[in-house]
């Protein structure tokens, strides 16, 4: 008897001994998001290591899917992939709140965030990092495209990328005078808009030279001269801007689309305590500057701009007017089976 | 051999490997419808000589005519001669039917012809049937016969047969040898045929060359290559022998162009025997061969007029049916000696260990001086 | 007699046990690796998310909707051509390897066929995109010679897709050819000459009858690495290059569409199966006379 519980406090211990030194933070990311100098910050602090998955929206959903929740403690979906994914596959679980230290937010985007992401009287996201995608263009030979429509112009036939994805078909949308997100609630409308826009872009299909699917192959393209005028983030555009003055990030006249990448935890995270820690950590501003410098893009901490580098901002204000950030337009929840209707679209643009 | 045309004629044919000389300057013609055989070990050269009769390998120098052209210039799907290979190759692809009608196929003749020809060719082998069937459901032997076939389907001048028999087993060796021949008989093609087994070329051939080290050491009938070998190394190679080496003791010329002498062998004996040249120089070494089958055998001493005779004691007999032979070891010097056994009633209770006679007369042993071998061999 | 049929049938017995113990990891490795994710492929295909039950609609939409079935066709043709033209690329290096060469030197090109395989496929489809873009080795060489006066785009065609799929797939095809040409003994093409064949007719009746088995291999492994790749025409294609491979990847990762995807990669399979088969029987070869 004695001997079973010498035995059993031993392997609970050797357990617990374990457990202390394998503690891990799994954070399901996007690529700049958790820079290794963060990491290294974050584990000399706490005592516990981060490992990194870099991804994207479709493919954290995807993962999250596949294993309904597990294998990750933390994740970082955009604002708008939160509630509806939940409804359809329930992957995420509810945040405590308590454990957050909001004054480290922006107060006006935490409670947009958290007015985004509640489903059932639960809130399940915070928000991060945020920027926008419009158009990156070489102004030393296209300095009249000021809009997504204006990539189609004949005079850049075979010098012009983006990627078929849905922002570009939402810019378009915007460009064309419709209202997408408006449309959300009325798939019928939302389906003869996305015709519209898939029509615009089989017959825009001649200036384009090539969909890019990977971040840097639209840098490539736009460094190597390739090609003049991308539909891409602003982050990128203001990369290219440090090797080539002519090359910046343009808010197209129909708004720049906005999205916020937040923190969700998984339906079967294993280390909520770390999570937390993670998020404090990282909302703390000399941090947060970090990554913002790190990812290209501004990050929801109060008072992190005073720790960010001086070029950086004179970029975000050159591309950004205050008339253009008012004219952000920022991705509501996406309801289901949209997603459908804009594949469809998508493949067709592709195929014909 | 009904006409004295002649189908090939090599002139001077050397070939040379880098540093190896394969065929070295040999030269030779064969008469119309003959059974013309190549013998030699392994590594002699004769797959070489084949091999540019066939047109895969050209000379280094020298010529080679068919019918008195010359066909150097002649790529091998040119020239009217066909060859059995080693192992037959017989396309596995094809049916026996499209084996044979190959060739025929090539010559661009009529289908209906090209049937015809391959029916009859099939009824001449003795196989009437088979043409529908896999090469792999045909017996070794049936094989052969295809083989065979395939190219006298052709009518060449010349038939290159590269020792096809290899393969076979001996009982079917033995049969094949005979067909072979029935059918070149039938067919009145020429054929060369190369091998190592001297029982082959010795059954089938009108003409043997034996050939040596990239030489031809001679060039005769099986009778003559048998009973008058003119080199050391012919004597050796072709039939079973005896075989002495000595000194020249004495020399007698004989009434028959024969010289007859005397030689002291190395392990001591005194043997009376003769060579076809009548200049070998007393104290010359000099080798003795004498065949089994030339060696009288007698249970007590013969006082008959034979020159040599030997006492021994039976030390083996090594029995074969009609083909058995005695190994008895020579009283004077310890040395083997195989011997013929007689077919008669006194022999059938000898066994080992006991006494016998072996006696032979000069004119079967023959010998070669060493000199002598050298100079056929460059002839 | 008793005791000896006993022994017999034990050991008769061990080796049955033995037997399957060595075919375990074999049937493990079908079993987990290949049958069950099917049967998990199969069940979503057929299952309706919204209604519960089972459904056809996710076959059906792929016969109704023509852009899938357009997109598997065009997928399957240029795969078709693409091992057509590894073939005839093939055929004459493999000839060479097998037959004309002899020794070291026969290892050596061996090597080199393989070479481009130790580097991953990312690697090497990235490697062509250096070379073939407008901004490239090949356009800047062009330039540099006078033969182009302005870059040279080369990238983002059907023929580049043709080029990779064909550059990735030229060792599957040259180890089966070399493998039965191999086993060519040089005596049936030497008899084909001596019967009178000339070059064209002994490659037609003979060296190619000799190697059907080795071409048909090849050509089913070929044939399927190109319309299962997913890289090279997604990197080098051009702007009307769907490949179906990526309707699948796209229908699960960025549409969540997992019947869907689920259906297509079942209709792959079917689909790719029954192009093998059909090409089997139109050149009279079985399925287990090419693989034995």
């Amino acid at each position: 008897m004695k001997k079973l519980t010498v035995l059993s406090a031993a392997i609970a211990l050797s357990l617990s001994v374990s457990a202390q030194a394998a503690e891990e933070l799994r954070l399901l990311t996007w690529g700049g998001y958790a820079p290794q100098e963060v990491v290294d910050l974050f584990e000399q602090e706490t005592g516990i290591k981060v490992k990194v998955t870099k991804s994207n929206n479709e493919e954290m959903i995807s993962k999250l899917k596949a294993t309904r929740g597990a294998g990750f403690d933390l994740a970082q979906p955009s604002q708008d992939r939160i509630t509806s994914a939940q409804k359809a596959h329930n992957i995420y679980k509810p945040l405590d709140l308590s454990k957050i230290d909001s004054s480290q937010f922006i107060q006006s985007m935490l409670a947009a965030t958290k007015d985004q992401s509640t489903l059932g009287g639960d809130v399940y996201a915070v928000p991060h990092v945020w920027g926008s995608s419009g158009l990156i263009v070489n102004k030393a030979d296209a300095a009249d495209i000021q809009d997504y429509t204006d990539l189609c112009k004949p005079a850049y036939a075979g010098k012009v990328t983006y990627r078929l994805k849905r922002p570009t078909l939402i810019g378009f949308a915007f460009a064309m005078g419709e209202d997408p997100f408006a449309a959300y609630a009325d798939k019928d409308k939302y389906q003869q808009i996305m015709e519209k826009v898939g029509q615009k872009l089989t017959d825009c299909k001649a200036n384009v030279k090539a969909y890019w699917s990977g971040g840097d192959a639209m840098l490539n393209l736009m460094r190597s001269g390739e090609t003049t005028a991308a539909m891409a983030w602003d982050a990128g555009g203001w990369k290219l801007n440090k090797d080539n003055a002519d090359i910046n990030f343009v808010a197209p006249k129909s708004g720049a689309l906005g999205w916020i990448d937040t923190f969700v935890l998984p339906r079967k995270t294993k280390n909520e305590e770390a999570a937390y820690k993670w998020i404090n950590f990282v909302m703390q501003p000399n941090i947060a500057a970090m990554i913002t410098e790190s990812a290209g893009n501004f990050t929801a901490s109060k008072g992190s701009d005073a720790y960010v580098d001086a070029k950086l901002k004179a970029q975000y204000q050159a591309s950004f007017s205050p008339a253009d950030i008012d004219n952000i337009k920022w991705y509501p929840p996406v309801p289901a089976g949209l997603e459908k209707i804009e594949g469809k679209i998508l493949d067709r643009v592709k195929a014909y | 051999m009904q006409t004295d045309a002649i189908d090939l004629a090599c002139e001077n044919i050397c070939k040379h490997f880098s540093e190896f000389t394969a065929v070295d300057n040999v030269s030779f013609t064969i008469p119309q419808g003959s059974f013309f055989s190549i013998l030699g070990p392994s590594g002699c050269g004769k797959t070489t000589l084949l091999r540019m009769l066939a047109g895969f390998e050209s000379p280094t120098s020298g010529d080679i005519l068919i019918k008195n052209k010359s066909v150097l210039d002649v790529p091998p799907n040119k020239r009217p001669i066909n060859m059995v290979f080693q192992h037959l190759a017989l396309f596995p692809t094809m049916n026996i039917e499209q084996n044979i009608g190959y060739g025929l196929r090539r010559q661009g003749v009529a289908k209906a012809e090209i049937a015809e020809r391959v029916a009859a060719v099939l009824k001449r082998v003795g196989l009437p049937d088979s043409g529908k069937k896999r090469v792999d459901q045909l017996s070794g032997g049936q094989r052969q016969r295809i083989a065979l076939a395939r190219c006298l389907v052709l009518n060449p001048t010349l038939l290159l047969l590269d020792e096809p028999l290899g393969a076979l087993d001996l009982k079917l060796r033995e049969q094949m040898k005979i067909e072979l021949k029935q059918l070149q008989k039938e067919f009145g093609t020429t054929f060369v045929y190369i091998t190592h087994d001297q029982s082959e070329a010795l059954v089938m051939s009108d003409q043997i060359a034996v050939m040596n080290q990239g030489k031809f050491e001679q060039v005769g009938t099986p009778h003559e290559l048998y009973y008058q070998p003119k080199t050391a190394f012919v004597a050796s190679f072709v039939g079973d022998t005896n075989r002495w080496s000595g000194v020249v003791k004495s020399s007698v010329n004989q009434e028959d162009h024969q010289t007859q002498y005397q030689v002291t062998t190395n392990d001591g004996l005194t043997l009376d025997c003769v060579s076809q040249s009548s200049d070998i120089p007393v104290s010359s070494n000099v080798d003795v061969f004498v065949r089994p089958e030339a060696i009288t055998v007698s249970l007590s001493a013969m006082d008959n007029c034979l020159e040599n005779q030997l006492e021994c004691q039976v030390e083996n007999i090594l029995f074969d049916g009609a083909k058995s032979q005695i190994i008895a070891i020579d009283k004077q010097s310890g040395g083997c000696i195989t011997a013929a056994m007689p077919q008669t009633a006194d022999f059938m209770g000898l066994k080992a260990g006991d006494a016998v006679y072996l006696s032979f007369s000069a004119k079967q042993a023959l010998s070669f001086s060493e000199k002598q071998g050298e100079m056929n061999a460059s002839l | 007699m008793l005791v000896s049929s006993s022994t017999a049938s034990g050991s008769r017995s061990r080796i049955k046990l033995g037997m399957w113990l060595l075919l375990a990891p074999l049937c493990l490795w079908l079993l987990l690796l290949i049958i069950l994710p099917h049967i998990e492929l199969l069940s979503f295909s057929l299952s309706d998310p919204d209604e519960g039950g089972l459904t056809l609609s996710f076959y059906g939409e792929f016969f109704n909707e023509p852009l899938y079935w357009r997109t598997f066709l065009r997928t399957a043709i240029m795969s078709i051509l693409a091992t057509a033209l590894t073939l005839v690329i093939a055929f004459p290096v493999a000839f060479f390897i097998a037959k004309m060469i002899k020794g070291r030197s026969k290892g050596i090109l061996f090597a080199m066929c393989l070479i481009p395989f130790w580097v991953s496929e990312l690697v090497r489809t990235f490697g062509w995109m250096i070379l073939l873009r407008e901004s490239g080795v090949i356009s800047s060489g062009l330039q540099w010679l006078g033969l182009a006066d302005s870059g040279v785009e080369l990238l983002y065609t059907d023929a580049t897709i043709m080029l990779g799929l064909v550059y990735s797939a030229m060792l599957f095809m040259v180890v089966p050819l070399v493998s039965t040409l191999d086993s060519l003994d040089d005596s049936y093409i030497e008899a084909g000459y001596d019967l009178g064949g000339n070059n064209w007719n002994i490659m037609r009746e003979i060296i190619i009858p000799h190697a059907t088995p080795g071409i048909v291999s090849g050509c089913i492994i070929v044939f399927m690495l190109s319309l299962g790749n997913y890289l090279t025409p997604v990197l080098l294609g051009g702007k009307d290059s769907l490949w179906f491979t990526e309707q699948i990847y796209t229908q699960f990762i960025t549409r969540f569409n997992w019947e869907q995807g689920s259906a297509f990669g079942i209709l792959l399979l079917l689909l790719s199966s029954l192009i093998v088969w059909l090409g089997l029987k139109v050149t009279g070869q079985s399925f287990t006379k090419t693989m034995g």
